[in-house]
């Protein structure tokens, strides 16, 4: 997979758990995106670790700064044996 | 083949996005069958965007119940799911949500918001890291059992206080117990272990709760999905979770079951279908000594488990009933002849077997036991009798058994229809009360005069006041009555003793023996002194003493308690509900005069001066506030 492949992937999963569309780019952040809190986070990372089939490690997703890491972070996770 | 949840989850966005209003119908079936997180999250979502969208429900949404949560942990996303789940059941929350830990304080302080809120129902849950023995491993039993009652004792003090301010029913969640090994086999040795500390004050909780606290049994949900996985510690380090997504699915289910069980009357028949249900093969075509039943084969033994099953039911009081397609001679013979029958006769309140349709045969139960057709529920092994009951008695729940008869009793038990609130002993003697009941319609048809029938049942009734003994029996009949109640005002059991402790109302019961059998608490009457008036807020009875002389003998006290209390009337009201017309012309035919009427209620009023006790063939043998 790559960095857009994985991106595509995740706006699946934001189109499901967001009430308002918002369109995923390496850029974005949560602070781009009203609603996504820290509330709306868990759920986001439950459907993600799922989609995925990956496990972060603690603390790790807060660290990563937009969307462009967070896809980076799946696929250094996804490439574990 | 079921839809899989994708697909399930496709149909209902294209049903939101058409406005269908089918979309609240599959909304509710999807949601409970939803087995996961991310499922009823993407559920809860869907159903926030519908309302975004202004999609109108089919149903109207009952009123608003006010829940507050509070506890050791984060709230969110609990409280989503627990919102969720309540509103498709159609009881919709209005939510508050305490901060992280901060319940203590929230509980202990007059002003908090969480009074400012006034909820009706809070959902509390104690930290787990305020449950565990300081002292040592090795410490005298005594000492991690007094530390245990100190734990539970800080809980029921913070029930108490939340009780006592707000009158609210209280729902707290115990212990998870642990699932690493840390101690080995020594934990079982010792109170000191968290393992045991936590097992024993779980006890303790459990079973010193008064009636308003209700426990969220968490023990028993970890317990039920395994302990590994109810635990996910990088939740509770990143944001404070109580436990595994797969947990808070199981802790939201169980919170929104109690807090629905709180507002919904418990089922009371159990219909059951014969030839492939109570044992294997047909009666008919394989005879008595072909069907399997009993310890000779393994299908035979689980066909007699699932019988044990059903007769500790009845113990609890659920009444029994079969409905079978069968000539009646060939049902009756197991019964009344197979070794193995756990199931008698006797045991069974009604017996329909015959070729008319089950649909037909179950309508017919409702007014024979006096019951609603919502209290029933039919089991049967044959998907085409589910779907005619269900087409034709959907007030009817129904449970398709099969196709393993192993699986019957896991069936029958999770579909969570007849759980015992808080066990009366007249539940267990209500069978024998049916039975004498048919006896007594028996002695009916001898007796032609009415007067002289009453007279030979020699009928005793006491008439108390209500006091604590009472409360649950109470709370029970004033939630669950349908056709004989006036007003139809449901209250807890924290609602019952807060007017049994008000001056301003007068409340009695009365008990009601004769000399088939003792009929137990029948009826409830709560009456509210304003001026000169006496409102009579509840009057209910049960339909299985209609016509006896109790509804005379309640007028004859409340006119007494009336007059006590300086009134000078009664102030009556019937609220039309979709099950008790039977008493729209009660009062009216009591002796009172109709003042007003509308679509809504119906108020009457009868003036005390003048008012003759009316004549009844019940000897009264107490009196309400009788100071002897």
């Amino acid at each position: 997979m790559t960095q857009p492949e994985v991106i595509a992937r995740l706006q699946t999963i934001f189109d499901t758990v967001f009430l308002e569309p918002v369109v995923l780019t390496p850029a974005i952040s949560a602070r781009d995106v009203p609603e996504w809190d820290s509330l709306t986070h868990i759920s986001l990372m439950v459907a993600v670790e799922k989609a995925f089939n990956v496990r972060f490690r603690v603390g790790e997703v807060e660290n990563t700064k937009n969307v462009g890491e967070f896809a980076d972070l799946i696929l250094k996770r996804q490439q574990e044996p | 083949m079921q839809p899989t949840a994708q697909e399930t989850i496709a149909t209902l966005k294209a049903r939101l996005l058409a406005n269908d209003p089918q979309f609240w119908t599959l909304l509710k079936s999807a949601t409970r069958a939803a087995k996961d997180f991310e499922e009823l999250f993407l559920l809860s979502s869907l159903r926030k965007k519908a309302h975004a969208r202004n999609l109108a429900a089919p149903a109207p949404a009952g009123k608003k119940l006010r829940l507050a949560i509070v506890g050791g942990y984060s709230l969110y996303p609990l409280h989503e799911l627990i919102g969720h789940l309540c509103e498709v059941e159609n009881l919709p929350l209005e939510l508050w949500q305490g901060d992280y830990d901060n319940y203590i304080s929230e509980i202990m302080e007059d002003d908090s918001g969480l009074y400012a809120f006034a909820p009706q129902v809070v959902f509390m849950l104690p930290a787990e890291r305020r449950c565990v023995y300081t002292g040592k491993l090795t410490d005298p039993r005594a000492q991690p059992q007094a530390e245990a009652k100190n734990v539970v004792d800080s809980i029921l003090e913070l029930a108490r206080k939340v009780n006592e301010k707000t009158g609210a029913e209280i729902i707290t969640t115990n212990f998870m117990l642990p699932a690493r090994h840390d101690l080995g086999a020594f934990r079982a040795r010792t109170l000191g272990s968290d393992w045991s500390f936590r097992k024993w004050t779980n006890l303790e909780l459990g079973l010193n709760a008064p009636a308003y606290l209700h426990i969220c049994d968490w023990e028993f949900l970890a317990n039920r999905i395994g302990g590994l996985a109810a635990r996910d510690e990088r939740a509770w380090f990143e944001s404070k979770q109580p436990c595994s997504s797969a947990l808070l699915v199981e802790l939201a289910r169980e919170a929104a079951h109690l807090i629905l069980s709180l507002k919904r009357a418990p089922k009371k028949v159990l219909v059951l279908d014969l030839d492939n249900t109570l044992w294997g093969g047909v009666v008919a075509d394989d005879g008595l000594e072909g069907i399997e039943l009993g310890d000779t084969s393994p299908r035979g033994e689980a066909f007699k488990a699932f019988q044990k099953y059903i007769a500790s039911l009845k113990q609890r009081g659920v009444l029994l009933a079969v409905c079978s397609k069968n000539d009646l001679a060939k049902a009756v013979e197991p019964f009344e002849k197979h070794p193995d029958m756990v199931l008698k006769m006797e045991d069974i309140v009604s017996f329909k077997a015959n070729w008319e349709p089950k649909s037909e045969n179950i309508r017919a139960m409702a007014p024979e036991l006096n019951l609603g057709l919502d209290s029933f529920v039919f089991v049967d092994d044959n998907p085409a009798e589910i779907e005619i009951v269900r087409q034709f008695v959907p007030e009817v729940t129904t449970i398709l058994l099969g196709p393993d008869p192993s699986d019957y009793v896991a069936q029958l038990a999770d579909a969570r229809l007849f759980e015992p609130r808080n066990i009366t002993t007249e539940d267990a003697e209500r069978t024998q009360q049916y039975r004498s009941d048919s006896q007594r319609k028996a002695l009916e048809a001898s007796v032609t005069d009415m007067g002289a029938y009453l007279t030979s049942l020699e009928m005793e009734g006491i008439i108390n006041e209500f006091v604590a003994v009472d409360v649950p029996r109470l709370s029970q009949l004033i939630n669950k009555s349908n056709q004989f109640n006036l007003t139809t005002h449901r209250r807890s059991e924290a609602e019952v003793i807060a007017v049994m402790n008000d001056p301003q109302f007068v409340t009695f019961s009365v008990r009601l023996r004769d000399k088939f059998g003792d009929h137990g608490l029948i009826s409830i009457v709560i009456g509210e002194k304003a001026g000169d008036a006496m409102k009579i807020d509840t009057w209910l009875m049960s339909c299985r003493v209609l016509k006896r002389g109790v509804e005379e003998e309640v007028l004859n006290e409340l006119v007494r308690l009336a007059k006590a209390k300086n009134c000078s009337r009664l102030e009556g009201v019937y609220l039309p509900t979709p099950k008790n017309e039977m008493v729209r012309d009660f009062y009216g035919r009591m002796g009172f005069t109709l003042l007003s009427e509308s679509e809504t209620k119906r108020e009457f009023e009868l003036r005390l001066d003048g008012f003759q006790p009316l004549p009844t063939q019940i000897k009264i043998t107490r009196r309400a506030y009788d100071p002897t």
